[in-house]
């Protein structure tokens, strides 16, 4: 007699497109000698339907290995200090103050905010997006090199320096540019190969120079950023 | 990766996001691949990105830091729906027949992806991050990995053998049971 399980595995094998010539008869008969199992079969092409909707997301779900661009990581920052910077809900304000005091704080508060969003909006950076590395494949074992990663934190202040060890996790990173028509600009410093890679990239178009480090990181690093100032201009 | 602390994370401690997008990233952005590629595949990673900061916006609603990883592939998910709903509303509208940000000869002829319902288009983001906390909790190694290796990289019996080194009789097993563990899972749901 026909077990489930083998009901089951032919119908997998049919649903998927995977069966041989002799596992569609075998089904094929099956089906002529139950009737009832057509139902099934089709109860379970719908629950295949479902398994492959709902597969990908919980596969995604589980995903692993995708490395956070840097720029993406400075803007999600930005939205947790706006979003959570804020004091806890909840917390009572202060009742003590009489009601013309409140008035004056409430003035200056007011003062203050639209002042900081005037000077937020004229001091927006009008530069090219900067997202800087440092490729250092024995530095997990010797330990980084602290004094080379101050000289490029130094240089550029407002980016977060990414540190690899692995040259195909820094490949992937090369390869992530963030969308829009905005330059972007990414400076590789390569402690091995001595040499500061500088890729500017706009629209589809990615140009690259290479600076040897000749005397010091911190000269090289200011060739490279005259560089990417001149492109800039 | 450990996991990022979630009373740090409500807190809005910076070290402790920083853990935590590594930890999100990357099922944010493959929520948002499974759903855009190959037709708007530029705009994965801003998709991605937005279902992190709207993430960031729930967080002081969780209970639990197990909650995090799927909210955040439910959220990319339902935006990048959205996004492709939106794109492909303005093609028709336009009265354009060709396909969206595919590059000529890349794929000879593209469907419109959400044209049909997905049952996961019906659920709001807490429903379907809910549904996909049980479905990792649920689906026992090596259940999920045969479901996926049988019905999304189309291997058939033997090369799942070798894949996973299991018995040949054990492969069918795993995948009803894995079945039958989706379908009480996201079937009840889709019920109500």
């Amino acid at each position: 007699m026909m077990n489930d399980q083998r009901f089951f595995d032919l119908a997998m094998k049919v649903i998927a497109r995977q069966a041989t010539d002799a596992e569609r008869a075998e089904l094929d008969a099956l089906l002529a000698s139950k009737p009832e199992l057509r139902t099934q079969l089709a109860r379970l092409q719908a629950d295949v339907r479902l398994a492959k909707d709902v597969l990908p997301l919980v596969k995604a779900t589980k995903a692993t290995g995708e490395i956070l661009p840097a720029y993406a990581r400075e803007r999600l920052q930005t939205k947790v200090r706006q979003t959570l910077g804020r004091p806890a809900a909840g917390q009572k304000p202060d009742r003590s103050l009489a009601w013309g005091w409140r008035w004056i704080l409430g003035l200056a508060a007011a003062t203050a905010a639209v002042v900081l969003i005037m000077a937020m909006i004229f001091h927006t950076p009008r530069g090219p997006i900067v997202q800087v590395a440092m490729l250092d494949t024995v530095g997990a074992v010797r330990g980084p090199d602290t004094n080379q990663l101050e000289i490029l934190k130094q240089q550029w202040k407002d980016s977060t320096i990414q540190n690899f060890d692995k040259t195909d996790l820094l490949q992937n990173w090369e390869q992530n540019w963030p969308a829009g028509n905005k330059m972007t600009v990414k400076v590789i410093y390569d402690r091995a190969a001595g040499e500061v890679r500088v890729l500017l990239h706009k629209g589809d178009k990615t140009e690259q120079k290479t600076f040897l480090v000749e005397q010091d990181l911190a000269d090289t690093i200011k060739r490279a950023s005259d560089f990417i100032q001149a492109r800039q201009e | 990766m450990n996991p990022p602390d979630l009373r740090r994370l409500q807190q809005g401690d910076k070290e402790a996001w920083d853990v935590a997008f590594d930890c999100l990233w990357p099922a944010a952005f493959a929520a948002a691949r499974s759903v855009l590629h190959p037709v708007l595949t530029n705009e994965v990673e801003d998709v991605a990105i937005e279902a992190l900061e709207a993430l960031a916006e729930k967080v002081r609603s969780l209970k639990s830091v197990e909650d995090l990883k799927p909210l955040a592939a439910a959220i990319a998910h339902n935006r990048a729906v959205s996004l492709l709903r939106e794109r492909f509303a303005q093609k028709r509208d336009a009265g354009k027949t060709e396909s969206l940000d595919v590059p000529a000869g890349e794929s000879g002829h593209i469907d419109e992806p959400v044209s049909e319902a997905s049952p996961l288009d019906k659920l709001e983001q807490k429903e379907l991050a809910e549904l996909l906390r049980r479905s990792l909790a649920e689906l026992k190694p090596p259940q999920g990995e045969i479901l996926s290796d049988f019905f999304l990289q189309d291997l058939c019996y033997e090369e799942i053998v070798q894949k996973r080194g299991v018995p040949i009789g054990s492969v069918g097993v795993y995948l009803k049971r894995g079945l039958e563990t989706l379908l009480k899972i996201w079937c009840r749901e889709e019920n109500k």
